[in-house]
């Protein structure tokens, strides 16, 4: 793929790490003292129900929002850093396009922001997401999914060797998603770091690795295989209701005392 | 600072636009469909016709003399006189509206001459009276004896500024210019930037390496080019007159108000686009503080319309009661009206020290906003 994929690729080192990340709005703290170390050529699912903390840990590892307290470095960078967005593509969960633009003016604009230019990059993402006949349509026109298609390519549009996606298939249809996921796979072997957040758990195991998070905490981390035999079963959502320490009905196994 | 970045902030604001009928309608046809209505309002109203019952002694035949004078003198009004038959037929005459003044003249010529009006039309009874004393003026001179060879002094009316016949629309005018160019840029951003909020879209912005400042400059440029071409509309529409002339059963008329302009439009230009550009970045500020389009439509009461009230449109700054006068030197409607009329009516040129103030005001106002502005996206990303 291009230059900046394969540098990353050769980097030494985690392509996305978090020392003690910690990010409080008043008495909550919605990221409570996160470790991450993602290494390159992975996909990291980050599962957790919502309110668990995904969005803002994304958005302090994207330097979106500033820490309250500890760091997070994308290739080595801490962030907030203005030169390392251009090698950061984000996802936000919000729809986050211009429905007065046409899907083709969407493109371009992030594009343009990205310091991306010429007209190839853009037909290459649309064929992608399968919107190169829909290059021209007002955006507030497309369905549902479509947009959602959209808004990845706007992600996608710059080549970034890390990823980001906030709950990237919700409202994609099935045959959708596995094409999503097998591009997903292709930019990771190209050398892509990807963090995924969701909360539907049969997505993890398209995940090299997952990482649980409850309430801003980090409670487990492996393989899918790992987490499960860690668990006693081989059901993914068990597994997590076990690391959370609640019973198969949601409600905690020991009573706080 | 990115120029490709920039640009691209403003080309995406006017590709949205261009789908967008019904604001490009908003910012194109309603001002000029406004100022046109206001023009022919002001212009044609019907002057309207005023009666006046008179009551006075036999011998002073008051009602004879008004009529001989308002026979061929040249009033604002049309005048008819109705001889009344006693004060309380002409106190019923304006109650019931058969008459729009009595003058009850039965104590002349001792005592003094009682004007009644019917009173719910204070401004309209100041014209009438107005028009009245003239009147009585005209009979009065009438009746003095050729011999004694008395003149009554006539007025000619001359004037430093436009022409003596001007009327208040020519004043109005140039503050329409800018009181528009305001209101409008000042909604369409906070509601654009609200959207950019909402939406998500700013989220996504923040995610790529462009600066606020990029950002806000993206935004003055982008509804700036709107503005801007606003204001050379209502600029070309407020001063042509062009006769169109009838067509079939279109009767002729005039497209455009004709007022008369002794300045330079592009000092016209230059004021009304500073002050929209401090409108833009107001609005990007104050949409912080809005969570729906609502909101920001909850702003119009709170900065449009004080500014229209105190910016010296309709009222002079320095008439206005003490307290509010600090009010108004903070206003950017009032440096805006103030440099528009003095360039379209007085025909300032930069070399005026009245003008470079307004000028060096509207400029630091703009970027006062502009600095807010930045700043509140700043929070975003707190």
């Amino acid at each position: 793929m291009t230059a900046s994929v394969t540098a990353a690729a050769a980097q030494a080192g985690p392509a996305v790490e978090a020392i003690g990340l910690r990010k409080s709005f008043g008495e909550i703290h919605a990221v409570d003292g996160i470790d991450l170390a993602l290494q390159p050529g992975r996909i990291y699912g980050l599962l957790g129900p919502n309110g668990s903390g995904k969005t803002t840990l994304i958005r302090l590892l994207a330097g979106l929002a500033r820490a309250t307290a500890g760091e997070a470095r994308i290739l080595g960078t801490a962030m907030p850093s203005r030169p390392m967005l251009a090698r950061i593509g984000y996802m936000p969960q919000a729809e986050a396009l211009y429905p007065d633009l046409s899907v083709g003016e969407n493109l371009g604009f992030f594009a343009a922001l990205q310091g991306t230019r010429g007209r190839d990059a853009i037909g290459r993402v649309l064929e992608l997401v399968e919107l190169a006949d829909r290059r021209g349509s007002p955006t507030h026109e497309l369905s549902g999914g479509m947009r959602r298609r959209l808004s990845l390519a706007c992600t996608l549009v710059h080549e970034p060797p890390v990823l980001f996606l906030d709950e990237p298939t919700v409202g994609v249809d099935p045959a959708l998603r596995v094409q999503f996921w097998a591009h997903f796979r292709r930019l990771a072997k190209a050398g892509a770091t990807i963090l995924v957040a969701s909360h539907v758990m049969d997505e993890a195991d398209r995940c090299d690795d997952l990482i649980f998070v409850r309430s801003g905490k980090v409670i487990a981390r492996g393989t899918s295989a790992e987490l499960r035999a860690g668990a006693a079963t081989t059901d993914l959502e068990a597994a997590f209701l076990h690391y959370a320490g609640l019973d198969a009905e949601g409600r905690p196994l020991e009573t706080a005392s | 600072m990115s120029a490709t970045r920039i640009l691209a902030v403003a080309r995406r604001i006017a590709q949205g636009f261009r789908r967008d009928e019904r604001t490009l309608g908003l910012v194109f046809v309603v001002p000029i469909a406004i100022t046109l209505l206001l023009g022919w309002v002001i212009r044609d109203s019907e002057a309207g016709e005023v009666r006046i019952a008179v009551v006075s002694e036999e011998t002073f035949r008051l009602a004879d003399a008004l009529t001989v004078a308002a026979d061929g003198a040249d009033m604002p009004f049309e005048v008819s006189i109705i001889a009344a038959g006693d004060e309380g037929g002409a106190r019923d005459q304006v109650r019931d509206g058969t008459a729009d003044i009595a003058v009850i003249a039965t104590e002349l010529p001792d005592g003094p001459v009682t004007v009644v009006t019917e009173g719910t039309d204070p401004s309209g009874d100041a014209a009438r009276i107005g028009a009245l004393r003239a009147l009585m003026a005209r009979a009065i001179a009438m009746m003095i004896p050729p011999e004694l060879n008395v003149a009554v002094p006539e007025f000619e009316h001359e004037t430093v500024f436009l022409s003596a016949d001007a009327d208040s629309m020519d004043v109005l005018a140039p503050v329409f210019l800018g009181y528009f160019a305001y209101f409008f840029v000042f909604i369409l951003t906070g509601i654009s930037f609200l959207r950019e909020r909402v939406g998500g879209t700013l989220e996504r912005l923040l995610a790529t390496p462009v600066t606020r400042g990029e950002i806000v400059l993206g935004y003055g440029i982008g509804f700036g080019i709107f503005a801007t071409l606003q204001v050379l509309l209502l600029i070309g529409f407020t001063l042509l007159a062009v006769e169109v002339p009838a067509i079939g059963p279109i009767p002729a008329f005039t497209i455009g108000l004709g007022v008369t302009s002794v300045g330079s439009p592009a000092l016209l230009f230059l004021l009304a686009v500073l002050l929209a550009l401090g409108a833009v970045n107001l609005g990007i500020f104050l949409s912080t503080f809005a969570r729906t389009e609502l909101q920001v439509i909850q702003f119009i009461p709170v900065v449009i319309v004080p500014q229209g009230l105190l910016g010296g449109i309709f009222w002079p700054i320095d008439q206005l009661p003490d307290i509010l006068q600090p009010v108004a030197q903070v206003l950017p409607v009032t440096y805006a009206v103030d440099g528009l009329r003095e360039v379209m009516l007085r025909g300032a040129d930069l070399s005026s020290g009245t003008l470079q103030l307004d000028l060096a005001v509207l400029a630091g106002i703009a970027l006062f906003f502009v600095a807010l502005a930045s700043r509140t996206i700043k929070r975003e990303v707190a």
